[in-house]
């Protein structure tokens, strides 16, 4: 078919019209279809369809008006110019021609010229919509596809990137739907020795390419927390593994968050996410703002993990968000901004939760705000957790084969103190025992306990005590860091035993550091009497903790040198009596 | 065009202003400006006193320039923010990659 | 109404051009649509059906300015109008107009159509 040569549908009841309208389009080029009323042109339209309709407006049975209507609703979809052939003079009734689903009239007598250039423009205008109908259609079929795609995706993402702990009670949040990914993430996991740790990210950018950025950073939050890397940690390898991976110009905006109920503090690190907010019992709000840039944008050498710490304590609140919550929009444009988030914290009455108080005030800003899908808001409340918390992993811990009878040393020397962490890779020694994973939180906190009395105490010379004022708590972590900085000559050494029980298995630890040590003979847990207070060394709590912990808790030499032997029976074993310490509560405490 | 440019100091300068929106719709016209900006251009400015708003993907298109221009050696200056635009840049802590006056 | 001649010269000579050897065809089914048209008219008449004067009026109307007879159509026309606003005695004294106008427009044709 050329392109000029169209399917025409003609009606007219006049025998002398009908023959001169289908001549003329003959001699155009056209194939006519000729009816001679309404009825029979919206049949004829029915069986064989026309690319144009050309009718009078008004013929006996059906007239033209009202089959014009008829057969629009039969095109559907496809445009089918109608125009009607008229002597009508009146304007009235040339509109309401129009009105009925009309594209144009053609008055008598036909004008071969103005016919001919009418059907052009009609055709013109067809083809035009025909082929938009078709990109309409293949845009509407390829987004189907992209969804299709994009569900499938965050299946696969929710897998590896679920809720972790996000279900405990102290834990609250708005996240976007299950359905598409809109760049954001919030993962949070219970560490080893208790405490928390949680993530928060916003992408550049959602979709499939935020979704792919977001899968390895779920595989190393997750990986890294419970076998007890610090936030830092984890926050460098996020950096470093987002800044190889990532396109330049997209990155993450993100916050760490590690919190250590038994010890009342929490750490925090935010790069490029709204500033957080720490509220405490009779203080007022503090804000945690942004010092950093955001995730994978630095290289290594250059990025800087360090988490700033705050004392908290029992009931105290933690609340973070993405910018989504910034960018909440009123009606009027405006948006809702740090400066909504700071006027609802403002007047927050007594008793009032942080995290209703701005989700409120962002509904009641904007109303679009609860569905919006593209906001994270986050809370979480301190509670008392001095306890032991972390679930034995599932799984793998009857596993009854791997090294039972060893013994190791590692040391940790000079700048290394200021770079590295040794205790998840000792943690890790300890979990080959067959049996020993299931109390992996009980041997993170004896670890730690003496990894962090040795480099602190011991050869930082931090007095515990400082900690106790809010104003001593912050310079307690910048003369941390300063003087972990300039470490050269100091070290720290672990000698791990393992040996196996008839009743489980005996881990003796020792831990000596090259500080000055103390006078150990004088201290309460030495003399092993009455409460235990703080000593110049050991803050009453850490004490306390190993002494739980442990069946001994020993001091040598000048006091640099502590040595503990912990007791660990198999769930099945008969119980066994001399010291060994109560099973540890299985389940969370919160 | 949302985007002007101009060279400055004998063509060694680039500026570049933006109107209105700075964000997802200006990627190729911004990415066109400072890639056709002049073989001898070896510093950019980027003006926005006419800028209202400023989003995530305007941060990810300062990257690019700034990786084109030789990334830590490259030689970026931001200037004339309104203040929406300077929080979101100080936000994201960009005055350590560029010079923000 | 100022008078307008019996035949178009300009619009036959188009349709001539047009319709070529079914000019002929073209002219007989005209005037064999009319004597229809005109019968309808008269029953409407004498029936007293205004609408349907109006309406068989519009339609001749339409073929007589395509078959450039205007001033047939002129005379249709003024029929609608008397039928729209139901004067029946006026369309009654245009009928007697319109055949006097049809049998001149007949002659007419059919001479052309024999040249």
């Amino acid at each position: 078919m050329t392109p000029s040569c169209l399917r025409i549908l003609i009606a007219d009841d006049s025998d002398s019209d009908r023959l001169i309208l289908k001549t003329l389009l003959c001699r155009l080029g056209h194939r006519v279809q000729a009816a001679r009323d309404g009825a029979e042109a919206v049949e004829l339209f029915r069986r064989e369809g026309a690319d144009l309709v050309l009718l009078d407006a008004l013929m006996p049975r059906m007239d033209g008006m009202e089959a014009a209507r008829e057969i629009k609703s039969l095109a559907g979809d496809r445009l089918v110019p109608v125009i009607f052939l008229t002597s009508l003079s009146d304007a009235e009734d040339l509109a309401r021609c129009l009105a009925s689903g009309g594209d144009d009239f053609l008055t008598k007598p036909y004008n071969r010229i103005i016919l001919d250039a009418k059907l052009k423009a009609f055709d013109r205008m067809r083809r035009m919509h025909e082929a938009l109908a078709e990109q309409h259609a293949l845009a509407r079929e390829r987004n189907r596809q992209l969804l299709d795609e994009q569900t499938t995706a965050r299946r696969v993402f929710d897998n590896v990137a679920h809720t972790g702990c996000l279900d405990a009670a102290n834990i609250r949040y708005h996240a976007s739907p299950l359905s598409i990914f809109n760049g954001d993430v919030l993962f949070a996991s219970p560490r080893p020795d208790g405490g928390l740790l949680v993530f928060l990210g916003d992408f550049t950018g959602h979709g499939l390419p935020a979704a792919m950025g977001a899968m390895p950073v779920a595989e190393i939050f997750y990986g890294m927390a419970a076998k007890g890397f610090s936030g830092a940690d984890v926050l460098r390898e996020i950096n470093q593994k987002l800044k190889r991976i990532l396109p330049i110009g997209m990155f993450c905006c993100g916050a760490m968050l590690e919190v250590d109920f038994k010890a009342g503090q929490i750490g925090i690190w935010n790069g490029g996410l709204p500033e957080g907010w720490l509220f405490r019992a009779g203080a007022s709000p503090r804000p945690l703002p942004s010092r950093h840039l955001p995730l994978g944008i630095l290289p290594p050498e250059q990025f800087r993990a360090d988490l700033t710490a705050y004392p908290a304590s029992t009931g105290d609140t933690v609340l973070l968000m993405t910018d989504g919550v910034l960018e909440c929009q009123a009606s009027d444009g405006t948006l809702f901004g740090e400066a909504g988030v700071r006027r609802c914290l403002r007047r927050r009455q007594q008793g009032e939760h942080p995290f209703d108080v701005v989700f409120q005030a962002m509904a009641d800003f904007s109303h679009r705000a609860r569905e919006a899908d593209d906001l994270t808001l986050f809370s979480l409340d301190m509670i008392d957790r001095t306890g032991l918390a972390l679930r034995p992993e599932p799984g793998e811990s009857s596993a009854l084969s791997g090294p039972s009878e060893w013994r190791c040393e590692y040391e940790v020397r000079g700048s290394t103190l200021a770079e590295f962490n040794p205790l998840p890779l000792l943690l890790h020694i300890c979990m080959e025992v067959p049996g020993l994973r299931a109390r992996s939180g009980e041997v993170y906190l004896l670890l730690s306990e003496l990894y962090n009395n040795a480099l602190e105490h011991g050869i930082l010379r931090l007095p515990s005590d400082w900690k106790r004022s809010p104003d001593g708590f912050g310079q307690y972590y910048r003369e941390r860091q300063r003087r972990l900085a300039e470490v050269s000559d100091h070290g720290i050494v672990f000698r791990l035993h393992h040996a196996r029980k008839p009743w489980g298995g005996r881990l003796r630890v020792t831990c000596e550091d090259t500080g000055d040590g103390f006078d150990h003979a004088n201290h309460p847990v030495a003399r092993d009497s009455g409460p235990v207070g703080d000593g110049p060394r050991y803050a009453g709590r850490g004490l306390m903790l190993l002494k739980r912990l442990a069946r001994t808790v020993t001091f040598h030499g000048r006091g640099n040198c502590v040595e503990i032997v912990y007791d660990w029976r198999l769930p099945s074993a008969p119980s066994i009596t001399d010291g060994c310490p109560p099973p540890a509560a299985g389940g969370r405490d919160d | 065009m949302p985007i002007h440019t101009r060279l400055a100091d004998d063509g060694d300068t680039l500026v570049i202003r933006i109107e209105g929106r700075f964000d997802f719709s200006t990627h190729q016209a911004f990415r066109d400006a400072y890639e056709h900006g002049g073989s001898k251009v070896d510093r950019y400015v980027i003006d926005l006193s006419d800028t209202t708003y400023l989003d995530s993907s305007a941060l990810g298109m300062l990257l690019l320039l700034r990786d084109h221009a030789g990334g830590d050696s490259s030689r970026i200056s931001i200037r004339n923010c309104n203040n929406d635009v300077r929080r979101i840049l100080a936000i994201s802590n960009f005055e350590q990659l560029f010079a923000i006056k | 109404m100022t008078e307008k001649p019996h035949l178009d010269e300009e619009a036959l000579a188009e349709l001539q051009d047009v319709m070529e050897d079914e000019f002929e065809v073209l002219i007989q089914t005209y005037l064999t649509d009319s004597r229809d048209r005109i019968a309808s008219l008269k029953e409407a008449l004498a029936a007293g059906d205004a609408d349907a004067v109006a309406r068989t009026a519009h339609s001749f109307k339409g073929s007589c300015i395509n078959i450039g007879a205007p001033r047939l159509g002129d005379l249709c026309q003024a029929a609608e109008q008397a039928g729209k606003v139901a004067d029946l005695a006026r369309a009654q004294a245009l009928m007697a107009d319109i055949e006097a106008e049809f049998a001149v427009v007949t002659g007419l044709l059919e001479g052309l159509s024999v040249r």
